[in-house]
């Protein structure tokens, strides 16, 4: 029957496969081998966590950090997360006793961290945090103890597509104002094009996104359902309703946002520093704008980047070198590396900034932009603000896609949220 | 099992078959797509100004990883086999006492969500020392095949004739000598399905390899993919382009094994 | 065609059933005395028992553990947590995403069923009867599951899109208006169930077809020659014959269904709003998807999830009993 026929076929094909997978193995384990470093001997391993994972053991960023740790003597074994899964990876660890020697970690999430007991603070490494920026600090700042440093900082703004706003006749200087840049979107949309498009995701990029409009209109993340946090939201459910943002920025990542603008079809996107180059080599020419906020003057953008913050470890002799390691990743011209790295993490000392503009005058608007933003853990926020955001960004997805009024979403969403901050 | 239909059933076939896996050529599609096209509306039936960025990132990149999820998947196979063949001897044909209980005991397993069972997972490996090892992702994947293993293994075996075991019996063959000379051959169809089943589950398992196994050296591709998911930026083309270079070798698996596990995945279930 | 040890041990064990005894509970005729064959099946079994214990009952146990408790993050990772018996359960019932959360899984977890079992049964009675290409298209089918959920879940999330998916622009083709799939609260359930079905249908397809398999041709062939046509032998053979195996089928494809998070998650997030939450993808965003991990309610939800399939389960347990009765 099959048997005396199959058999071969079957037993030379499952032959192949296994070498096929020795040698595939067998060519990673000898090529790949400077992420797990394997160095026996005297030097003693200290873990690294970051999320930063298309940065492989290959990348620069890997020899950066290896580097840091052969200054400090000893070895770093650096494992990447993807961001979403670095936090909980973090309190299971925790709660294992198996904590790394330090991550870098999403800046909302470092006083959540810090609530749980399982972070030392500045003080305690011996660091000096003095130069850092006041604005930027405060994100890792819980009840007065700082619990991290800034590696850089981005941030939001509008870029636009200069050949659109040519053509619509718009000036892109013009726009100073939430009505200026209405009627712009109202000039470029009349002309043929789309308008603007940003992310209103259900997750923490929504109210990314949402926030220099709710900051810039006044609104205060402790009350909701205030009259300014309205209008925030009317505006983009006015864009949505006047057909100036398309449907999809409902279910928009910020990524996705991105790749509609690279379309060329849309005049404005809502997007960070980290794009900066991809801007440049796009199939048109590009600008960028500060976000505008109610009635002038430049919205407050929330800030993004990573803090490095050191776990506790229970043989405290560790954090010496630990404080030798932060302290190489600070230093103005670290901070300046850093920003290259990661597109233009804007360095948190007025010394970094500087040592960046001198390299790269063409970031001004950036750091700028920097300057003015403001944490979303700040003004003393910490563990309240994952929850506050929560029921901001289901408010928005309500009032976008037309369940509730903005009215009605936001008061919902102030008490969902006095509950459980309470 | 008659004659051969004419050809429009091959028709038929193929339009239902190109139906299911449009979205399959569709990832293709985006693969092949710059990252400025691809969300151009109306969007592109097909990627008329192609890219090979992603391709080549993954040719670059990723070939290690397709290697771990051969050595997982192929692992988790044996493993399981290992598991549950023998557990599907006890149920069916060696009359184990509780055998009910079992059986309803497996599917309780299945119920439970997976981030659950890799919560549970950490805890255990950290203690076992079993943390960002092959051996150790190979073990918590079968966890998602066993139980159907079994479920599949005792169905098919108490639907072996009697005959077969006694003449074996009588013989003079002991259990062992049984199962291993008579029972297990009868059951190779089984044993592929099984196989097949866990091979697929281990192959796009991310969660196991997420919490337990993202160090370094040994990542499988579903981890591999998070090279090209940073932080603020993804890069779909290439995406796309590791699940097509990965489902090829694994397609090919599955036009080899479909022949033994048409038949026999369910034989003696159907009783009249 | 198939392999011959199958179809004989179809027919053998219909003959043999009758003349030998089988080993069935508590029969009066066993050859060796308990105790040996006892042992020895228990030798058999005895890896599987070691592994169920050690691999499901700890998670399990973790999870009650975690949903009794008041697990803050904090508390989490100093290990003292407050005792607080049903309260979880009582918040969690309470909330204002429970009726969402019930009626979306209700939805979702039957529509889908339903469809990827009918697909898939209907499938395979078209690919019964072998062709020329059908164990290569049969084979073909199964690619879906090749694919890690994150790439199938994006691209039907693509494929959706409201302005730029290839869906919306063939409908547009037809005339149909934009319908926005996955951001309108009235068609974000809809949308992930035909992904879900979609994912579904190769499970469905490969058991059902080797389950019928096992159906003689000769009890088709006798049939036709009776004069009855496709659709009564469908109904009057093949279903009947199939009950066990299609129970099983959708014993298991519930148990599946209900704990699928990636799919929803990836594509719509469980929104807008709840829109598309069902009690999986709830757990999950408790547990994961905000900044602040909940542990504990996420723990409440997936274990009310255990629950509901150990219904089922149970369930499925009495329609066995009474059929192996009869």
């Amino acid at each position: 029957m099959q048997n005396p026929k199959r058999r071969p076929l079957v037993l030379a094909s499952t032959a192949v496969l296994t070498t096929a997978t020795l040698a595939l193995v067998g060519a990673c384990s000898s090529a790949g081998g400077t992420g797990g470093g394997g160095s026996t001997g005297s030097a003693t391993t200290f873990t690294w966590w970051d999320p930063y994972p298309q940065h492989d053991a290959s990348s620069d960023w890997e020899a950066r950090v290896q580097q840091c740790g052969e200054d400090a003597g000893v070895t770093i074994q650096r494992t990447a997360y993807d961001t979403t899964a670095l936090t909980n990876q973090a309190l299971l660890s925790a709660q294992e006793g198996t904590s790394p020697d330090v991550i870098l970690l999403d800046n909302p999430a470092v006083s959540t961290l810090a609530d749980t007991g399982m972070l030392s603070t500045t003080e305690e490494l011996g660091l000096d945090t003095s130069d850092v920026d006041e604005n930027l600090l405060a994100a890792g700042v819980v009840d007065g103890a700082e619990y991290g440093i800034p590696i850089g900082a981005n941030t939001l703004a509008l870029y636009y597509n200069a050949e659109i706003l040519d053509d619509a006749g718009v000036d892109p200087a013009s726009i100073t104002d939430w009505a200026s840049l209405t009627a712009a979107l109202a000039s470029v949309t009349d002309a043929g094009h789309k308008g603007i498009t940003f992310a209103g995701i259900g997750t923490e990029e929504g109210s990314f996104q949402f926030l220099p409009w709710f900051w810039g209109a006044g609104a205060d993340l402790t009350q909701l359902d205030s009259p300014e946090a309205v209008e925030a939201l009317e505006l983009w459910t006015g864009w949505l309703d006047a057909g100036y943002a398309p449907n999809s920025v409902i279910q928009n990542s910020q990524n996705t946002t991105w790749e509609e603008f690279l379309t060329g079809d849309f005049a404005f996107v809502e997007n960070g520093t980290w794009q900066v180059n991809s801007a440049a080599e796009a199939g048109f020419e590009t600008g960028v704008i500060q976000l505008p906020a109610k009635d002038g003057g430049v919205a407050p953008a929330p800030t993004g980047g990573e803090f490095i913050v050191a776990p506790v470890q229970s043989d405290e002799g560790r954090y010496e070198t630990t404080r030798e390691i932060v302290e190489c990743m600070t230093t103005p011209e670290g901070f300046v590396e850093t920003a290259n790295t990661f597109a233009y993490y804007v360095p948190p000392t007025a010394a970094g900034q500087e040592q960046l503009l001198a390299e790269k005058p063409e970031l001004e608007t950036w750091v700028e932009a920097v300057r003015s933003a403001k944490g979303r853990t700040s003004d003393n926020l910490g563990t309240d603000y994952p929850k506050i955001s929560e029921a901001l960004w289901t408010a928005v997805q309500n009032a976008l896609s037309g369940a509730a009024t903005p009215q009605e979403a936001l008061a919902t969403a102030q008490a969902d949220a006095a509950s459980a901050t309470s | 099992m008659t004659s051969t239909r004419p050809w429009w059933k091959t028709g038929l076939g193929v339009v239902f078959t190109a139906l299911m896996l449009f979205p399959v050529y569709w990832m293709v599609n985006v693969s092949l797509t710059r990252t400025g096209d691809l969300r151009s509306d109306p969007p592109h039936w097909f990627p008329w100004e192609p890219t090979f960025e992603g391709y080549e990132a993954v040719f670059a990149q990723q070939f290690p990883a397709l290697g771990t999820s051969l050595l997982v998947g192929l692992g988790c196979v044996v493993l399981t086999v290992l598991i549950a063949a023998p557990a599907g001897y006890a149920i069916a044909l060696l009359n184990l006492r509780g055998r009910r209980t079992l059986n309803f005991l497996l599917l309780v397993a299945q119920m439970i969500p997976a981030v659950v069972m890799a919560m549970g997972f950490y805890a255990i490996y950290v203690r076992l020392g079993l943390l960002n090892t092959v051996g150790g992702l190979i073990v918590a994947d079968s966890t998602i095949a066993v139980p159907f293993g079994v479920l599949l293994y005792t169905a098919f075996m108490s639907g072996i004739p009697r005959e077969l075991l006694q003449a074996a019996r009588v013989d003079g063959a002991g259990t062992w000598r049984t199962f291993v000379s008579i029972v297990l051959p009868v059951s190779r169809n089984s044993t592929v399905t099984v196989a097949l089943f866990a091979f697929l589950w281990a192959w796009s398992d991310f969660i196991f390899a997420s919490t337990l196994n993202r160090n370094g050296s040994l990542i499988p591709i579903t981890l591999g993919i998070y090279n090209y998911i940073g932080n603020n930026t993804t890069q779909w083309n290439a995406i796309m382009a590791t699940a097509v270079v990965a489902s090829v070798p694994a397609a090919v698996l599955l036009v080899l094994a479909q022949r033994y596990v048409a038949a026999g995945v369910t034989a003696g279930a159907v009783k009249d | 065609m198939t392999s011959l040890p199958t179809a004989v041990g179809t027919h053998e064990s219909t003959s043999g059933a009758a003349g030998t005894t089988p080993a069935a509970p508590g029969g009066p005729r066993r050859r060796r005395g308990p105790s040996t064959s006892q042992w020895a099946a228990v030798g058999f079994a005895a890896p599987l028992l070691v592994y169920l214990v050690l691999f499901y009952a700890y998670p399990l146990w973790r999870n009650v553990d975690l949903s009794l408790h008041d697990y803050t993050i904090r508390a989490f990772v100093q290990g003292n947590a407050e005792f607080v018996g049903l309260d979880n359960f009582a918040d969690v019932f309470a909330s204002s995403t429970f009726p969402t959360a019930a009626w979306n899984t209700a939805v979702f977890t039957v529509v889908s069923i339903v469809f990827q079992f009918a697909i898939g049964l209907g499938l395979a009675v078209f690919f019964r009867s072998s062709f020329r290409l059908s164990g290569v298209l049969r084979a073909l089918f199964l690619v879906p599951w090749l694919l890690p959920l994150i790439v199938s879940s994006s691209t039907w999330a693509w494929m959706l899109n409201s302005d730029n998916g290839i869906v919306n622009s063939v409908l547009g083709a037809f005339g149909v208006e934009q319908i926005n799939w996955l951001t309108s609260p009235d068609t974000a359930l809809l949308a992930v169930t035909i992904a879900n079905i979609w994912l579904g249908i190769p499970f469905n397809l490969v058991i059902l077809y080797s389950g019928l398999q096992n159906i003689p041709g000769d009890v088709y062939e006798a049939a036709s020659l009776d004069g009855a046509g496709a659709w009564r032998q469908f109904r009057s053979i093949t279903l009947p014959l199939l009950r066990p195996v299609s129970a099983i089928t959708i014993l298991l494809g519930l148990i599946y269904t209900l704990k699928v998070v990636d799919v929803i998650w990836i594509m719509t997030t469980g929104g807008p709003g709840d829109a598309s939450t069902t009690f999986a993808v709830w757990s999950y965003r408790e547990a994961f998807g905000t900044g602040q991990p909940d542990f504990s309610p996420a723990a409440a939800v997936g274990n009310i999830l255990i629950l509901v399939a150990l219904v089922f389960g149970f369930l499925h347990l009495q329609l066995q009993r009474r059929q192996e009765a009869s």
